[in-house]
């Protein structure tokens, strides 16, 4: 048996999880949220995980009823997010490790939420769409790295949903996106937006920009409601991300589709991309808010297969790394 | 006009030392490692160096400016104390 901790704070969350080939055995978490129309800005978010980590560290091994002993492995999130959040949890990770005598392994954000979603889906070999508010990717697995398909050529579709949530302060808890989508489900008239799919990449930037004078204008004088601007976005925004995912399908010969990031809990997305797979006779696989937002046991899981792979992080070489794209990782521990 | 040349050496720079004593060399190293690897993240006009002597840990800056310095040894002085509640907390450190 190998267990496996995994630290998890590259954004917003701060969690902490620990898995046991396979089984979640705990994986608490704190999300850091700002008043309406406020972001989070690196030095507060840090700030937030400093003062709570450690009483998060000992909830998760309180929950699983382990002891420092029982860890064979320290995993924590070397990259990608921001800078001085990732680095908050790369000290601890790097001390406990020390502390107990373990190795430590860095593990790469993105490859955590997939490797997270097939182990909960169990999902065999699925084209991957990662949408969260750092990044939005379609990713799928060839000769052992997960190849990045198409992508984002500006912003995250989670950061597009995110800021305009704060043009219209729209509240950030417990996130902006789930309560877009809430409002959206009350909005009943489609206002037109730009729909920029480049070829196998998707912008997003444009729309928001769109949507931010759009929004000042109709909403002043009555033209339409915020539900039907959320309606409206959500509608836009996941088309253009069930259209690049489809065609990747289409270039791998792939009959899965796995959704996971903290966007990939978005039901309506879920139902769009479910509608796409019917058609295709393909199986969609997502996952619920627990494992689709950041947590520490996706870092905990891809560690536990890079661990048991072989693969170990040298204390001097386990510097975090804001930049740290999917295909960078050597997959050791897929055929 | 010839090209100017840069006349500030070794003396004209700021410091600043730092001594931390720790329980044991045990943990002394053990927060030298924790706090190594990440480099400054400002490329230049400033360096820092991380020695451990015995249970003590060092840690020498130099700067160009005061600022540069002042937000270094405040960050630092952020990650060491977490790291030594990380210690209080989860320590001491297991027998090897």
């Amino acid at each position: 048996m190998t267990v496996v901790i995994g630290f998890e704070g590259s954004a917003n969350k701060i969690g902490i999880g620990i898995i046991r080939d396979g089984e979640v055995l705990s994986n608490p978490r704190r999300t850091y949220i700002t008043p309406p129309g406020q972001g989070f800005l690196p030095s507060e978010t840090a700030r937030h995980h400093r003062g709570v980590i450690l009483t998060v560290l000992k909830e998760a091994l309180e929950q699983a009823a382990l002891t420092p002993a029982d860890i064979d492995c320290v995993a924590y999130t070397k990259g990608p997010g921001m800078g001085a959040p990732l680095l908050t949890v790369a000290l601890v990770a790097r001390t406990v490790a020390q502390l107990w005598g373990r190795p430590l392994v860095g593990v790469n954000h993105c490859i955590g939420h997939v490797e997270m979603g097939r182990l909960i889906t169990r999902a065999h070999n699925p084209t991957v769409l990662y949408v969260s508010g750092g990044n939005t990717q379609v990713i799928a697995y060839s000769e052992r790295r997960y190849r990045i398909f198409g992508e984002t050529i500006d912003i995250a579709v989670g950061n597009c949903l995110d800021r305009f949530a704060r043009v219209i302060k729209i509240s950030n808890d417990p996130s902006p996106g789930y309560n877009i989508e809430q409002m959206a489900k009350r909005g009943s008239q489609y206002v037109e937006l730009p729909y920029t799919v480049k070829g196998m990449d998707v912008s997003f930037s444009g729309i928001q920009s769109y949507i931010e004078e759009a929004a000042n204008k109709m909403l002043a004088s009555a033209q339409c409601t915020a539900e039907d601007l959320c309606f409206s976005l959500q509608e836009t925004l996941f088309s253009m991300l069930v259209e690049i995912t489809e065609r990747a399908m289409a270039h791998c010969g792939s009959q899965e589709v796995l959704i996971v990031g903290g966007v990939g809990c978005n039901l309506r997305l879920q139902e769009m991309m479910g509608v796409m797979c019917k058609e295709r006779g393909a199986k969609l696989f997502a996952t619920d808010e627990r494992f689709c937002i950041d947590n520490g046991a996706m870092i905990a899981q891809a560690g536990w297969e890079m661990f048991r792979s072989g693969q170990v992080t040298e204390l001097r070489d386990s510097w975090i790394t804001q930049r740290y794209r999917t295909d960078e990782v050597e997959v050791t521990w897929r055929d | 006009m010839a090209a100017p040349v840069d006349v500030r050496n070794e003396p004209g720079k700021l410091e600043f030392a730092l001594d931390v004593p720790f329980p044991s060399s045990r943990e002394a190293s053990i927060a030298l490692q924790s706090l190594s690897p990440d480099r400054e993240p400002r490329k230049g006009g400033i360096s820092k160096l991380l020695t451990v002597s015995g249970s003590t840990l060092s840690v020498r800056w130099t700067a160009d400016e005061a600022r540069i310095l002042r937000v270094s040894v405040g960050s630092f002085m952020d990650n060491l104390s977490l790291v030594l509640e990380t210690m209080e907390m989860f320590g001491p450190p297991l027998p090897q």
